[in-house]
């Protein structure tokens, strides 16, 4: 057993140094003097000078994340309560519904975008936050919806009788004891759901307005001009500021937290 | 709030009716502006906006396409989009544009007038030039010391893999139409039926499709040579001069980027204004500035820097006449499936 | 049959129950999600793919069925081929690679555990574009692999990775590791810990226990895994474009040509669209129908 965990541990990092490669070279090049962000030239704080005086790419940031916070929260509370109410109760065409829910993971960004512009249009429904919102919600919750089907599979029942039969109402014990139960799932359902909204291009580009530039828009839009290290600069800035906000919220649970559940055993 | 709109309006109505236009009430001050993502640096939007007290909303997109799907959808109200010249042809055609009020736009003088009255848009009416440019040949002389005239030189056995061109069917379509000796316009079932070997020959050799940045290839070392925008070969060798620009032999073709005006639009007057602002030499230079297209504004272009004229990208010697593209209707899907096929066929 | 180890009588089936109208109500927004954002926009691109084209892109309305006949045509059924055989490509390499990533997480102290997440994540908070650009970078003939290897002296000449199907692999991998990777962490997180120790202590080898008992065990997870890897990595095309010089088309590309290039053909975007739509519903209610046999 130590063995193996030795060799996946090697594996691990291994892994991590490909994701990091090309992260490396992102904040690497956030340094160069050259413009366009292809051959290396000197070293140079000067682009993350240029990010302040940035205001719509800043802006963009901003969009960014408040557009992938709610839709984290509500792919959340949609892809929770959707598997949860699947996986427990016999609707009619329930194959049907899953089956639907599934359809925008698979549809080409293009047509997704198009189409859910006609349809804004057709329900007049104004370009903004509000139609971004709800098309990063539908092909992001069936990736929470996934997670949390595939946590309840093999659940045993036993676990939501017992706690049933322990006096806790139907509510009460899907909060107190299966709502633990599948955090695991939620919380990776959740990190999915934000990756894939804060770097949404194609539908978001089809239904956005003008004042609701998104960072990966205004990134694409810089394409043709040379993308240049300014957005490398504020890439960098942002992944310090969430791993800053990592190591204190770990910091400040643990100084604050009752002993972690440990598994029996481990 | 509204007794001020009132007594702007008042005085704008009066203004108006003083330089003889037509008295329509000045809309919110705000327009829409929808344009190519590289088109419109910041300072120009800033300027217009401290000047005017007019707001511009801008909205980028990456390809006529993009942008008609969004115009069409009904889904937001424009002022101002930025079409290429055939583009601008069919919405003239759809009579998608309003016409433009040359008063309100007197810097119009500025523009060159070899970029005026284009069959597209004939009799002036409808478009103000923004950009225009050339597709061409662009040669690592470092790597290539053969001389490259034109796109047979290109497309030979000793460059294969060395090679990147447009992602564009249109485009690659017409440069093989100019190898036959035809124009970029003659796109009959016949004459496509004609390109079909030129195209099996060139494009196996071809190692890069890039319309967004085909100077990464090149800048990178992967590719040697290519067919590629001016403004990027104008990147390219504002970068190092070893990359050279050379308009084909066969026959080159340009392109004229211009803004117009949507029939819908709720603030044309706004629209006007702005057409009149990026028309003044000082704000056009801004524009060079930033993308090295061929400024068709002749009075800007004598604010540019030696570097800038020197470019041969931007502004190839001896001032070539070329032609447009012009819309071809539906043989658009024809074209798009010969060359679908023929990238398959690898 | 899929075998269910986590509890110990032999694998009850879950009793469904009727709907009360509780359950009614609570599932009522979800279906209306689903009804008026999935459903109602598909029937717009099913109504568009019997159209006729428009000259500035958009649809005629007079039904046609030339954009299904144009489907049919075997270089649109070849490309259709070949992305799957790349989007099962990448399933298989993201497996391949994530399970044991995943498999070491799950089993880490808690602590360590979401630190662990937050790595796997954090890469992809960045702009994919720049991401994808930085592969160029590191992959091109004067790049930093090339110098590596070079320097090394691995090789002799700088080998040509750039522009390539393996370079839209790695790319593709790249970008959907974490996707794998997370739906495989929560079934592994779940494992009863005696029951691995269990495995690896009865003498099989590690192959063994892995594939015989953990495997299973974990099997939810990388069904989810595969789900959320192989229908994703079809529709990408920005992959394909940057890294392998958008020569070999991939059915995305073709589907992106038809509403943004030049080809200004939305009934026949939307029939292509609407064709593996179809294709992978049919394959998903097939493979559900299977199943469900079983309970």
């Amino acid at each position: 057993m130590k063995r193996v965990n030795t060799m996946l541990a090697a594996w691990t990092a291994a892994t991590m140094v490909f994701l990091y490669l090309p992260i490396a070279i992102l904040i690497g090049f956030s340094f160069n003097t050259s413009r366009l962000n292809i051959v290396w030239q000197g070293f140079t704080f000067d682009w993350y000078a240029a990010i302040w005086r940035d205001a719509v790419l800043v802006k963009s940031l901003e969009n960014s994340l408040y557009i992938a916070s709610i839709t984290t929260a509500l792919s959340v509370v949609l892809g929770t309560a959707g598997a949860w109410l699947l996986y427990r109760y016999r609707f009619p065409g329930a194959r049907l519904w899953q089956t639907l829910i599934f359809v925008p993971m698979l549809v080409p960004e293009v047509i997704m975008g198009v189409s859910l512009l006609i349809f804004f249009v057709v329900v007049r429904l104004e370009l903004g936050f509000t139609s971004i919102i709800i098309s990063h919600v539908t092909f992001c919750f069936p990736f929470v919806l996934v997670a949390v089907q595939a946590r309840l599979a093999g659940l045993d029942p036993a676990l939501e009788e017992a706690a049933m039969d322990l006096g806790a109402t139907p509510s009460g014990a899907f909060r107190r004891v299966l709502v633990p139960y599948l955090m695991p799932a939620i919380v990776a359902g959740a990190l999915m759901s934000f990756t894939l909204s804060l770097d949404e291009l194609i539908v978001t580009y089809f239904t956005a307005s003008a004042g609701t530039r998104t960072l990966p828009l205004e990134i694409f839009g810089r394409v043709k001009k040379g993308l240049d290290p300014t957005l490398n600069a504020i890439s960098t800035v942002f992944i310090v500021f969430t791993a800053v906000l990592v190591v204190t919220t770990e910091f400040l649970k643990r100084r604050n937290a009752a002993p972690s559940s440990e598994r029996p055993g481990a | 709030m509204k007794r001020a709109h009132f007594s702007v309006a008042a005085v704008l109505a009066a203004f108006c009716a003083s330089y003889g236009c037509t008295s329509q009430p000045e809309a919110a001050k705000e327009i829409n502006l929808f344009a190519w993502s590289e088109y419109v640096p910041q300072g120009v939007i800033d300027g217009f906006t401290k000047e005017t007290g007019i707001t511009v909303n801008y909205e980028p997109y990456a390809s006529n396409e993009e942008m008609l799907a969004k115009l069409f959808s009904g889904a937001q109200k424009y002022d101002l989009i930025q079409p290429s010249d055939y583009t601008i042809e069919a919405l003239i055609k759809e009579q998608r544009l309003q016409l433009v009020n040359w008063d309100r736009v007197p810097n119009f003088k500025n523009i060159g007038k070899e970029f005026k009255n284009l069959p597209h848009d004939p009799k002036q009416q409808y478009s103000v030039p923004w950009m225009a440019g050339s597709v061409g040949i662009v040669v690592n002389t470092e790597k290539v010391t053969d001389p490259i005239k034109g796109y047979n030189d290109v497309f030979q056995d000793k460059y294969k893999g060395r090679i990147v061109v447009l992602d564009d069917s249109r485009e690659i379509v017409s440069w093989s139409l100019a190898a036959l000796g035809k124009g970029p316009n003659d796109v009959t079932a016949q004459a496509l039926e004609q390109v079909k070997p030129i195209l099996a020959r060139w494009l196996p050799l071809v190692k890069v499709y890039d319309s967004d940045s085909p100077k990464t290839a090149l800048l990178n070392g992967d590719v040697d040579l290519g067919v590629v925008w001016s403004g990027e070969a104008a990147r390219l060798y504002a970068e190092n001069p070893k990359f050279e620009y050379v308009l084909p032999a066969e026959g080159a073709h340009q392109f004229l980027d211009s803004l117009a005006i949507p029939i819908d639009a709720p603030n044309p007057l706004g629209a006007m204004a702005f057409m009149n602002y990026v028309t003044r030499p000082e704000v056009s230079k801004l524009i060079s500035a930033d993308f090295p297209y061929t400024n068709p504004n002749l009075e800007a272009r004598k604010l540019l820097s030696p570097e800038e004229l020197a470019n041969p990208a931007s502004y190839p010697p001896g001032n070539p006449k070329l032609e447009g593209f012009r819309d071809i209707g539906d043989a658009a899907v024809a074209i798009d499936k010969l060359v679908t096929d023929l990238k398959a066929k690898d | 049959m899929r075998q269910d180890l986590t509890s110990f009588d032999g694998g009850t089936p879950v009793r469904r129950r009727r709907p009360s109208v509780a359950a009614w109500l609570l599932i009522a927004p979800l279906l209306a999600w689903v009804l008026a954002f999935v459903v109602a926009p598909t029937l717009i691109m099913l109504v568009y793919s019997f159209c006729e084209r428009g000259t500035l892109g958009g649809v005629i309305y007079r039904f046609t069925w030339d954009n299904y006949a144009a489907v049919a045509d075997p270089t649109y059924l070849n490309i259709m081929v070949r992305s799957v055989l790349f989007s099962l490509l990448t399933t298989v390499a993201c497996l391949v690679m994530g399970y044991p990533v995943a498999f070491y997480i799950g089993r880490a102290p808690e602590a360590r555990r979401n630190r662990l997440l937050m790595l796997v994540m954090v890469p992809f908070w960045t702009s994919f574009l720049i991401r994808t650009y930085a592969w160029v970078t590191i992959l091109k003939s004067e790049g930093l692999l090339n110098s590596v290897l070079l320097q090394v002296g691995m090789i002799a000449r700088p080998f040509e990775m750039l522009y390539t199907p393996g370079a839209v692999i790695v790319g593709l991998v790249y970008t959907f590791l974490p996707f794998m990777i997370l739906p495989i962490y929560t079934s592994v997180e779940k494992l009863d810990n005696a029951l691995v120790e269990a495995a690896f202590d009865l003498g099989a080898g590690p192959l063994r226990a892995f594939s015989k008992v953990i495997v299973p065990m974990t099997s939810p997870g990388i069904a989810a895994g595969i789900l959320l890897v192989f229908v994703p990595a079809l529709g990408l095309y920005a992959v394909n474009d940057i890294l392998g010089g958008g020569r070999v088309d991939m059915i995305g590309n073709i589907i992106e040509n038809q509403f943004k290039g030049s080809a200004r053909n939305w009934p026949f975007g939307a029939a292509l669209g609407m064709t593996l739509v179809v294709a992978f519903a049919a394959a998903l209610w097939y493979s559900g129908r299977r199943q469900s046999h079983t309970t």
